[in-house]
């Protein structure tokens, strides 16, 4: 570094010479967020990029934000976007009223959750069991937590780690379907598996 | 006698104390790429559990892909040093904060719930500057 860039550096960062940049990306859904640059080269401040496909050159005590035009990512940003997991997936599993009995059309749920798991390399799942209003508090988040045992125990014996995995009930906390109490739901009497 | 049993006694504290929940889990890793917990340097191998304070590290040819409990994602480039300074999320109410420290190197990020449970809740910080990432996917890179 020549003296001049030291100087240079010193003046505008407190950091010395090391500076960053951050691009906002499109989601996958087609929106975009927001990234508040809270503070930049040490100063504190509030700038909003809010514009996908943006660059903000950060260190200097008033970041440079521009669109990334045509000239896109670098090389070596669009390969690590790439290597990026996949987003999470989830699966609801449905049952029997006031069951552990998973009902016949959910089978082939199961199938997919097995094979989402198997190519995920690295795979966690989360398993979640949940009732309709049907009962008292105590009782189902009793049941919900059998459902979601009942499921734990079914992915094992399909040949997946016990401990890739964790299983809760939630009782009638979390309704697909908003009801009034004691309502029947098929839909609410349910166990959501997330692999990630 | 006594003492050995006083011994026993704190051993056993120390067993029975409740672990520190993970928070996320390594997906694949190439090249040289390691979690440093406190003084130990951990294999980043796929399906290596993470834990608040946990510091990923990667050398010339090295990358990590990662997941956390709340859904966020990262991919970590070459050459960087990645630390996990705070992570606290309920699952239940899906709430949290989640501070990462991008020392060097680079990082593309997908935010989760805990991005989206309160203004700011998720922020990535570099040697000069403090990003907060609301609900986002960004690339942040930390040139020497």
């Amino acid at each position: 570094m020549t003296f001049r860039g030291f100087v240079l550096c010193a003046t505008f960062t407190l950091a010395g010479c090391a500076h960053s940049s951050v691009v906002l990306l499109p989601n996958a859904n087609g929106g975009h967020g927001e990234v508040a640059i809270l503070q930049s080269g040490g100063v504190a401040g509030e700038t909003i990029v809010s514009d996908s496909n943006t660059r903000a050159t950060l260190g200097g005590s008033r970041p440079s934000v521009r669109p990334l035009g045509a000239k896109g990512l670098s090389s070596s940003e669009a390969l690590l976007v790439s290597a990026l997991p996949p987003a999470a997936r989830s699966f609801d599993l449905y049952f029997l009223e006031g069951t552990t009995d998973m009902i016949a059309q959910s089978l082939p749920v199961v199938e997919q959750i097995r094979a989402e798991i198997a190519k995920r390399p690295g795979a966690e799942v989360q398993v979640t069991g949940h009732t309709d209003t049907i009962g008292n508090n105590a009782d189902n988040d009793l049941l919900s937590k059998q459902r979601a045992k009942e499921i734990l125990n079914l992915l094992v014996d399909k040949g997946f780690a016990r401990t890739k995995m964790s299983a809760v009930g939630r009782g009638e906390r979390e309704l697909k379907v908003r009801t009034a109490d004691n309502v029947r739901s098929a839909v609410n009497r349910r166990v959501e598996v997330i692999v990630r | 006698m006594f003492r050995s049993s006083g011994l026993l006694v704190s051993l056993a504290a120390l067993i029975s104390s409740p672990a520190v929940a993970e928070i996320g889990r390594i997906k694949s890793s190439i090249g040289i790429a390691t979690v440093q917990r406190g003084t130990a340097h951990i294999p980043a191998a796929s399906g290596q559990d993470l834990l608040p304070g946990d510091w990923l590290e990667t050398g010339k040819d090295g990358r990590i892909s990662l997941t956390f409990i709340d859904n966020t994602r990262f991919a970590v480039g070459p050459d960087s040093r990645i630390g996990l300074s705070t992570f606290d999320y309920n699952p239940t109410t899906e709430r949290g904060s989640f501070v990462t420290q991008i020392e060097r190197g680079s990082i593309a990020v997908v935010s989760g719930r805990i991005s989206t449970s309160g203004r700011d809740a998720m922020q990535l910080r570099t040697p000069d500057s403090v990003l907060g990432i609301r609900d986002a996917q960004v690339i942040v890179e930390v040139s020497k």
